[in-house]
């Protein structure tokens, strides 16, 4: 009698809704726009709870539970935008749990998703803003001065800097926009292990390292660039630059000014040009 | 050279890089020597121009790309439009140069060009971020939007939101409103770097009209030279800024780099003779 009830039990009870793999890939999808309603009071909170919508559209099937998900997903939310994913999928994960009836509070939800965007943005941002951007159009740039320019037909150079530079920033960022999702629902209750499987740290200092070394080289082509014989600016020897004064003023003006002023890089380089012209016109 | 395909080309560029800059996708297109080559590579200005046509935008390209490059945090950043700043630089170049030729002294070469490029570039970084401010000050009234339907718990605030999920037609998916919101939201971004690519250019080949032959006899090469080395020091140090400044030994990697490209330089050329 009791295995009858047992049996009676198993089957009144709702079917558990699981989140499918194609709305991880959704998700994942979704997550490139996450900052296209990017403002400084919910940061990418929208983009967050956009993002999301076919994970909660696949848990909550009755409108009023949807609703009251995405509202709780519209709240503030700061990441790194390429890592965001990570965070989907734990919280994906999460609302799986609370969907299925498990003791999960809406508050620890927020709670866990603040928890671990913190540490990814404190990850991220050192990493593909401030090592790998610079690195990525450091390799572009570099690339300019060492495919050598054709004499005859169309400059391939146009199109292959470029794509040299995509591919450079892509290689990095594009595993962590693919798996992060998947990657974020499975390890959700592990944020420590899946914060260190990312190894951006160690990543980031030798690409830091390649970016001293990059533009070692880049200097060393300069100098090259200098050796007036072989330069291919103008038809006019005589039009070419004669000295390397002007170089240190400019250099002495853009060093300085950053230093003073960091983060006004479009000021400081037209502060340059301003002061190229003004002494430009004294000679 | 008709004009309006030119623009098209580079108004649709524009409005993608806009997209990959301010929507998320960052992979690396707003960056201002993609912008640049890309655009030199839309902008046609006829086969007699085959030579500078392509390596214009590539030294605007590569010289904005030292000078944008801000190590800093975007936080802590200005609101300037790098995203399009190259497409502007290179599309102005390119069409001034095809413009003004009969006026400026030809051995001036592609040099000048360039300068303008870069000046064209700089200058639309920060009138482009005025222009981004429209969608920065349209987020905040979407987001408010969604707060409105979001931030409440009375019942008023529930049954707004309830509504906007319910969406417009019958058989919609529920959501549907708030996704609209959303790729409103995007389209938004891409018309405004359109809009401003186009006439971020537009006004910087006026400027360059109105402004580049009065300046005819002061245009020696001397002077260009050395308006040319002051840019590009400044571009160099933003870059000594960019990657060696803040790095653990970045010196003695810039160094190492240095010198191992100085000797491989070297050994090519002695290859080569």
């Amino acid at each position: 009698m009791s295995d009858l009830n047992e049996v009676n039990e198993v089957r009144e009870a709702p079917a558990a809704i699981r989140v499918r793999s194609e709305d991880l890939v959704r998700t994942g999808a979704r997550a490139l726009h996450i900052q296209t309603l990017l403002t400084p009071e919910r940061m990418q909170g929208p983009g967050f709870a956009f993002a999301l919508l076919p994970v909660l559209e696949r848990l909550y099937p009755a409108r009023n539970d949807l609703a009251r998900a995405i509202r709780r997903h519209l709240v503030y939310f700061a990441t790194h935008p390429i890592l965001a994913g990570y965070v989907l999928g734990a919280a994906a994960r999460w609302e799986e749990r609370r969907a299925n009836g498990e003791p999960v509070e809406a508050e620890a939800i927020d709670t866990w998703k603040r928890a671990l965007a913190s540490p990814l943005a404190a990850m991220g941002d050192p990493f593909f803003w401030v090592t790998l951007r610079p690195l990525a159009g450091l390799v572009g740039i570099i690339a300019i001065g060492l495919i050598p320019a054709p004499t005859l037909g169309p400059d391939w150079r146009v199109l292959l800097c470029p794509l040299l530079t995509l591919l450079t920033y892509n290689a990095f960022a594009l595993p962590f926009r693919v798996v992060g999702t998947h990657v974020g629902y499975i390890e959700a209750d592990r944020p420590a292990a899946l914060l260190r499987s990312l190894r951006l740290r160690e990543w980031g200092h030798a690409l830091g390292c390649a970016g001293a070394l990059g533009y070692g080289a880049l200097l060393a082509l300069v100098i090259r660039f200098l050796d007036f014989g072989s330069i291919d600016w103008g038809l006019d020897a005589t039009a070419k630059i004669t000295t390397a004064a002007p170089l240190v003023v400019g250099a002495v003006i853009g060093w300085a000014g950053l230093l003073k002023w960091p983060g006004r890089v479009v000021e400081v380089a037209l502060a340059a040009l301003a002061a190229g012209l003004l002494l430009g016109g004294l000679l | 050279m008709n004009l309006i395909p030119e623009m098209v080309r580079v108004a649709i560029l524009g409005g993608v890089l806009a997209v990959d800059r301010a929507a998320g996708w960052s992979t690396m297109l707003s960056q201002p020597i993609v912008g640049a080559c890309l655009a030199g590579a839309l902008v046609n200005p006829g086969p007699e121009w085959e030579l500078w046509a392509l390596r214009v935008p590539i030294g605007v390209g590569a010289i904005l790309q030292l000078l944008l490059t801000d190590a800093s945090l975007p936080a802590a950043q200005r609101q300037h439009d790098t995203a399009t700043a190259g497409v502007v630089g290179s599309t102005v170049a390119l069409l001034g140069m095809v413009r003004l030729h009969s006026q400026i002294p030809a051995a001036l070469g592609g040099g000048l060009w360039v300068l303008v490029g870069v000046a064209a570039g700089l200058l639309s970084a920060v009138a482009g971020g005025w222009v981004m401010g429209y969608h920065r000050a349209r987020s905040r009234r979407d987001v408010a939007r969604a707060e409105e339907l979001a931030g409440s718990d009375s019942a008023e605030g529930e049954a707004a939101l309830l509504d906007a999920l319910e969406g417009v037609r019958a058989g919609r998916r529920p959501a549907a409103k708030f996704e609209l919101l959303y790729w409103m939201a995007m389209g938004r971004v891409f018309l405004v770097g359109a809009f401003w690519s186009w006439a971020g250019s537009l006004l910087g080949l006026m400027l360059a009209i109105a402004v580049l032959p009065m300046l005819g006899e002061w245009l020696t090469g001397r002077r260009i030279g050395f308006v040319f080395a002051t840019t590009l020091g400044a571009a160099l140090a933003a870059g000594y800024h960019a990657h060696v400044r803040s790095r653990r030994a970045g010196g003695r990697w810039m160094a190492l780099g240095a010198a191992a490209a100085l000797v491989l330089l070297a050994m090519a050329r002695q290859t080569n003779s």
